[in-house]
């Protein structure tokens, strides 16, 4: 029987009234007595570290929690003023539309138009009207034409943004989006940021799970969520000025409010413009842009000078690849790494990155040029002869992860290489305790969190001692807190001698920790130097399609090129 | 690698109603049952050859080329050790090489290979959405023919990460194949446990997205593609019939039969 969208004729499109849920088998409650209400068209961030129960909060909303998670569950939920009591989580799916982080496990159809129909044909909509309403779902998503695709041949963003047309055909009366961009590159970051910003001219009613402030600071409101419970709730203005509260809830503040905030000036900027103005009322003899932005001195950032004059640890020799039947994916690159460097791969998606990065650690062998390491030529020597020598952490730890215990799973590496009790007992602890994990030694690794598991896949593989240590995105799906641990780990794991190759998306990471860009495009490295020279290159930047740091747009506003919030803080403040 | 099969070539095989499609796997599968004789399977074996030249599916031929040609020789040869009849050419312990092992081996293999190119017609034609809709036309409840389209979905998933995870530990300096068969098999596990969990974790997503998108409301949701039942169809199904009666009839007789003297 076909059903209509739920109307929403009452002033609250959706409300928790004291909602609380403890999973089973915890002992603490996820959600604890939550009140929430989102009027209709009105956008609301939700952010707040790991674990604080975001997440939760938003599977409250269609009733996948209670009817999905095991729990014990309190309060009542509203959506457009009727309670949701005992209703199935497929009844409540043309009301609230959800689309969640993992992009792969919500597309189910061969073609395009398929899977935004599917949805409609669930619930038993006509023929034609699902028919009439494929067309304005895709249009509205930027997918037109796009009818007969197969959706595992479109792009992160591009599946997302389908996934978002499948939720939207049903016209639903509340979207949630679940940390929608998490896995997305900088290119599908920004088209789907560009639909949500869209959807919410439209006047839906919208929920946004999101890590990072930068992207929530225009909306409506922001509700701060800390151990389950909301500890602020306010307009952008009011939450995003409150500093040490964001990093207390493991959120990222955006950068030009740090950087006011350290100016000493306690206002919430919705822009870098909105930013520069208010910074040059406070500060009236701060220069203009010019052409050619002159660094700040930080001999930190710059490279040392020491690396320069060692050989390279391992050389990469005009090296061409592609998969069989394929195109080329690895396009004459070549690439000098030296001891002790630490190197940021970008690029988007699909431009060979971590094909590359498969190569240096020989899991693929190239059909032109070669790659030289320690010496000796890659292609003679089994990727198992080099571990000790290059050590690669995958993006996703749980490809990895199959010990009983957190130690055992350090002492895999080591026990393989045939090392006796004694040596492999010295290093898990010495990596245990590199990764802050000593204490969790005898746990089971499934039941850590995502970051620590994350910190565990590095362990694991720096057992082995490796001279260079390649990381693919070690911090996707972390937030803030965590990023910072991670990062702070291998600023201290390079500082001690490791050369650090880091394939990543996130730009503040670069410019904080990298001290070297190697940008691919097409299987071709398009730009390689330092970290500082990147951010100035407005060529290659056009080519990253990813955007600076905030704290570096706003410097270069200024004719500074700054790649931190403090250090730009610093510059004004003494320039004044 | 692509792991679908499907080729959109658009023949009047992939223009029949999904019904139909699933009705002449249905119906090949009969065929070569009912018959043991590599004289009774050739004209099967003519007819498949014809359906992937009218359907334009060699590449997938060509891909799963040397499966047939060891399934044929395989097969061959495995009966000329199970089956001992006739007037041995040839007679081992082990190998019993007569004219009807070798007919009889032959057939087997022939039948496998039919089997398979079957299949792969029927899957090099039809979207996983019309195997969904032809299994629910025949009475398969709506919720096992779309877990059957879903594990086509799955599978490459899987293999996809069962991949990486070998990549993974052998990283980690884990060799997989040492010691004897058991201790080879035993040697799987740091790569089953993590595909398994992945696995799992996929299944709960999944679960989550399709009861979010709606799946559960209806036990008979409706079809967004309409597949109506065209003259051609008709034609089909009446030719796959007269099929299944003449094979019957060849099994009947006995002239699908391998005799031995």
């Amino acid at each position: 029987m076909p059903r209509e969208p739920a109307q929403i004729t009452t002033n609250v499109a959706a409300a928790l009234e004291g909602v609380s849920f403890t999973y089973a088998g915890s002992d603490r409650p996820a959600l604890s007595q939550v009140r929430f209400e989102l009027r209709p068209g009105e956008m609301v961030g939700i952010m707040g570290a790991s674990g604080a129960g975001k997440s939760t909060l938003a599977k409250c909303l269609n009733r996948i929690v209670p009817r999905f998670e095991d729990g014990s569950f309190g309060g009542v939920v509203r959506i457009g003023g009727r309670a949701l009591d005992g209703e199935r989580v497929c009844d409540v799916a043309s009301m609230v539309g959800m689309v969640f982080q993992d992009f792969e496990a919500q597309l189910f159809s061969t073609n395009v138009a398929h899977e935004v129909a599917f949805a409609m044909e669930q619930i038993g909509m006509p023929r034609e009207e699902i028919a009439a309403r494929i067309g304005p779902a895709l249009e509205a998503v930027g997918l037109a034409g796009f009818d007969d695709r197969d959706p595992t041949s479109l792009s992160g963003g591009e599946k997302q943004r389908l996934a978002i047309a499948s939720v939207l055909a049903l016209r639903p009366g509340v979207v949630v989006l679940d940390e929608p961009t998490s896995d997305l590159d900088p290119e599908g970051k920004a088209e789907v940021f560009a639909l949500i910003r869209q959807m919410r001219a439209q006047g839906l009613s919208l929920i946004v799970i999101e890590h990072e402030a930068e992207e929530l600071r225009n909306c409506d409101r922001i509700v701060l969520l800390r151990e389950g419970e909301i500890i602020a709730d306010g307009r952008p203005a009011e939450v995003m000025i409150q500093r040490k509260l964001l990093e207390e809830c493991g959120v990222h503040p955006p950068d030009i409010n740090r950087v006011m905030n350290l100016l000493g000036i306690d206002r919430h900027a919705g822009s870098v413009d909105e930013a520069e103005a208010i910074i040059r009322a406070r500060f009236p003899h701060l220069p203009a842009a010019q052409e050619g932005t002159e660094a700040i001195a930080d001999p930190a950032s710059l490279p040392r000078a020491t690396i320069e004059h060692q050989p390279p640890l391992l050389r990469v020799d005009h090296l061409s690849f592609a998969y069989p039947f394929g195109p080329r994916v690895l396009d004459d690159v070549c690439l000098g790494i030296a001891a002790g460097e630490f190197i940021a791969i970008i690029g988007q998606n699909g431009s060979g990155k971590t094909t590359l990065a498969k190569h240096l650690v020989g899991l693929l062998a190239a059909d032109d040029g070669k790659i030289i390491i320690g010496g000796r030529d890659r292609s003679t020597l089994h990727p198992a002869e080099t571990a000790q020598e290059v050590g690669y952490v995958f993006q996703n730890p749980d490809h990895q992860i199959f010990a009983a215990t957190v130690a055992d799973e350090v002492a895999f590496g080591p026990r393989n290489f045939g090392l006796d009790d004694a040596e492999i007992a010295r290093r898990s602890e010495e990596v245990l305790s590199a990764v802050n994990l000593t204490a969790e030694r005898d746990r089971d690794p499934f039941l850590l969190s995502k970051g620590e598991r994350q910190r565990l896949a590095v362990a694991s593989v720096l057992a082995l001692r490796p001279r260079l240590l390649i990381l693919d995105e070690p911090t996707t799906g972390l937030d803030y807190r965590e990023q910072r641990r991670m990062m702070g780990l291998i600023s201290e794991l390079n500082r001690s001698g490791i050369a650090i190759v880091m394939i990543t998306h996130t730009p503040w990471l670069i410019a904080e920790y990298a001290r070297r860009v190697v940008l691919m495009r097409k299987g071709s490295v398009m730009f390689d130097g330092g970290v500082r020279e990147f951010f100035a290159h407005d060529e290659a930047l056009a080519n990253s399609s990813f955007r600076p740091p905030e704290a570096t747009i706003l410097g270069r506003r200024f004719g500074r090129s700054a790649l931190r919030p403090e250090e730009l803080a610093t510059w004004i403040k003494d320039s004044a | 690698m692509p792991i679908y099969l499907y080729l959109d070539r658009g023949s009047i095989v992939h223009r029949l109603n999904p019904t139909v499609k699933v009705f002449a796997l249905f119906i090949m599968f009969w065929s070569v049952y009912w018959v043991d004789h590599p004289l009774a399977l050739l004209p099967l074996g003519l007819l498949l050859v014809a359906m992937a030249q009218l359907t334009h599916s060699w590449p997938n031929f060509y891909r799963l080329r040397w499966l047939f040609i060891l399934l044929i020789f395989f097969t061959t040869l495995a009966w000329m050790v199970f089956y001992r009849k006739g007037p041995p050419l040839i007679n081992t312990r082990i190998i019993h090489l007569s004219r009807a092992s070798l007919i009889f081996g032959f057939g087997r293999g022939l039948k496998l290979a039919e089997l398979l190119a079957t299949s792969v017609l029927f899957l090099s034609t039809t979207k996983v959405e019309e195997f969904t809709a032809g299994l629910q036309r025949l009475g398969v409840p709506y919720r096992v023919g779309f877990a059957i389209t879903l594990s086509f979905r799955l599978v490459p998933l899987f293999i996809d990460s069962a991949l990486t995870v070998v990549q993974a530990q052998s990283l980690r300096g884990y060799e997989f194949n040492r010691g004897g068969p058991l201790e080879r098999v035993k040697r799987y596990v740091p790569v089953v446990i993590p595909v398994f969990m992945g696995a799992l974790r996929k299944a709960n997503n999944m679960a989550m997205a399709l009861e979010a998108r709606g799946f559960g409301v209806s036990a008979t949701p409706t079809s967004y593609i309409d597949y109506p039942i065209r003259t051609r169809d008709r034609i089909a199904f009446a030719a796959l019939t007269g099929l299944a009666i003449v094979y019957f009839l060849i099994y009947y007789t006995g002239y699908g039969d391998i005799s031995v003297k």
